[in-house]
């Protein structure tokens, strides 16, 4: 209906009519050129969602076809200490992860928005970390952190303190790993959140200015507002792709090793690591669909709820 | 205006000691890179090698498959990065500018993809490539980019979007058929989001692990990320050579970035606003 009404709109705007072949083949040949797609989305994403959902209800092993096992997969989840464990670490990444990560992209932001000089070297000095891949990262985080001959090391020594396990001590391991995380991925956030904020128009601030209003006050009563919808992308943006997070797990705790990765005593096992396990290494690949439709859910619910709370706090004007 | 001057020092000297911070740990393991292996394990540790060991970085290229790493990731790398520009402009064009039946129904599907996390999907794609005698090669690896993605798709739909009406028109008056006119006209427009999306899908394929994890069993058959992470087994007694091999491999993404600093920054910044 509305295609019709586009169609002779167009035509009349145009003061000529449109030849009845030439909608008929731009129709084909829209078809002809959305096709990628329609094979991208049977083959590799509707196929593959039904599939996942059949076998989180089945016994599979890849070598014999599955077989159907009811709630065989969730009930064993419930019983598994490691799949506790790894989504208690996974939360517990992710808590510390999203909020400092976006505080501290948001400062930086701010400094670097002031039409500061050399603006141009200081994000990219920012970038370096983001272009890198994680294997890279892990040798250059090696130089500070490597326990025996890292730098961090040889500083707590000059001053008196004891030296640290850092990633192969259970309690330093995730809080360290966010460290990384968040000096990898600032710069990337920090762009994102320099694009929203100039887009502020300027005469609110001089507005306040006229005010009386100095720059924290500024800074509470516009900047923060006015860039929530960004800040809010950021945080559900970043919130999914922790939840899933495995490169960096993988690489700074087993070092390209699978079976040394999570460790120690399995304190960095975060629930990509485990679903990855159970499929790849145990080929129990059933039981891995069940854990990714969980964690898919559990991101779905986080998200409703940030979609919720939203309401209260981010600015659409 | 003294407390304007104020917030700006304040400003510089965060942002200063956050470039550093940012950029010291590169230095470190620059230097790391140059060391003997003695150096580079003595505790306390010694800063600056006595010699800068640039032999470290011939030596890589010559050890091991490091060779055949970097051929892999290139060959991953660039089919992936042909496959997108051809598959996404094309199917972003169709969505910018063509009608055709079911147009909004099917970009309403393009658009819940993104929403979809990779987790629930990887363990059906693994046994496809497995039903197609696909695992250990590179395939899996690159050929689903020539089925259009769907952050290009959406990228490329908008850089046609943007274009007004009178080019397709007169070259439709000139009898151009659509895909014609998508070739001809409308690809050279939009070069500017043709280098975003090349850059986008060169540096994610260069720097992947997961899949690559996922695919690949033989070490000829390795990327560059993981390929490294393997010689730590071959290179005991040599781990310096290991920040060598992977400082190498940050180069090409280094020089990408150094040249075209602003569609890096480009993409991420649009993807805030997406």
């Amino acid at each position: 209906m509305e295609q019709t009404i586009e169609r002779t709109g167009r035509a009349q705007e145009g003061g000529r009519p449109v030849p009845k072949r030439r909608g008929s083949s731009e129709s084909r040949w829209g078809l002809i050129m959305v096709s990628p797609y329609l094979i991208h989305f049977v083959l590799f994403v509707a196929g593959p969602l039904g599939a996942s959902l059949y076998f989180s209800f089945s016994d599979y092993d890849m070598l014999n076809p599955p077989r159907w096992s009811g709630l065989d997969n969730f009930a064993r989840m419930g019983g598994d200490p490691l799949f506790w464990k790894a989504l208690k670490n996974t939360l517990y990444f992710t808590v510390l992860f999203v909020p400092l990560q976006t505080l501290l992209a948001l400062v930086l932001a701010v400094a670097l928005n002031q039409k500061l000089r050399g603006l141009k070297w200081f994000r990219m000095a920012h970038f370096i970390p983001v272009i890198s891949s994680w294997t890279v990262i892990l040798y250059v985080a090696d130089a500070i952190f490597n326990p025996r001959f890292g730098a961090a090391n040889a500083l707590l020594t000059r001053l008196g303190l004891d030296s640290q396990r850092w990633l192969q001590d259970e309690k330093l391991a995730i809080p360290l790993l966010v460290l990384i995380a968040v000096w990898k991925g600032i710069g990337y956030i920090m762009v994102i959140y320099l694009a929203g904020l100039q887009s502020v128009p300027g005469d609110l601030y001089e507005a306040a200015e006229m005010d009386g209003a100095g720059s924290y006050r500024k800074f509470r009563s516009i900047t923060l507002p006015m860039i929530s919808p960004t800040t809010f992308l950021v945080v559900v943006m970043s919130t999914i792709t922790t939840f899933q997070a495995f490169e960096q797990i993988y690489v700074l705790t087993g070092r390209g090793d699978m079976s040394q990765a999570g460790g120690p005593n399995d304190s960095t096992m975060v629930l990509m690591l485990d679903l990855y396990r159970e499929g790849f290494t145990f080929l129990r690949m059933g039981y891995a669909s069940a854990i990714a439709w969980v964690l898919f859910m559990i991101l779905f619910a986080l998200t409703m709820l940030q979609l919720r709370v939203q309401k209260k706090w981010v600015h659409y004007d | 205006m003294k407390h304007k001057r104020w917030s700006r020092t304040a400003a510089y000297l965060a942002v200063s000691i956050s470039a550093l911070v940012m950029i010291v740990p590169f230095a470190a393991a620059l230097l790391n890179s140059l060391k003997t292996y003695k150096e580079y394990t003595s505790v306390p540790p010694k800063w600056i090698p006595a010699a800068l060991q640039w032999s470290n970085y011939s030596r890589v290229l010559e050890l091991g498959n490091f060779g055949q790493y970097t051929f892999n990731s290139l060959y991953v790398a660039l089919l992936s990065v042909a496959g997108a520009v051809l598959s996404c402009s094309m199917v972003g064009y169709a969505f910018a500018r063509l009608r055709f039946p079911l147009k909004s129904a099917l970009f309403v599907m393009v658009l819940g993809t993104m929403m979809i996390p990779p987790v629930v999907i990887i363990i059906p794609h693994f046994i496809i490539f497995n039903k197609m005698h696909l695992l250990d090669t590179l395939t899996p690896l690159w050929v689903i980019e020539w089925l259009a993605q769907p952050f290009g798709i959406f990228l490329m739909r908008q850089a046609f979007m943007n274009i007004p009406k009178e080019y397709e028109e007169s070259a439709k008056m000139e009898g151009c058929n659509p895909f014609q006119v998508y070739v001809r006209i409308f690809m050279p427009m939009v070069k500017p989001t043709i280098a975003t999306l090349v850059i986008f899908t060169f540096m994610g394929k260069w720097n992947e692990i997961l899949a690559p994890v996922i695919y690949l069993t033989s070490n000829a058959k390795y990327t560059l990320p993981i390929g490294i992470l393997s010689l730590g087994g071959q290179w005991v007694g040599n781990e310096q050579l290991m920040v060598a091999a992977a400082l190498i491999s940050l180069i090409p993404i280094l020089a990408l970035f150094l040249f075209a600093e602003k569609y890096f920054v480009q993409n991420h910044a649009n993807s805030g606003i997406k």
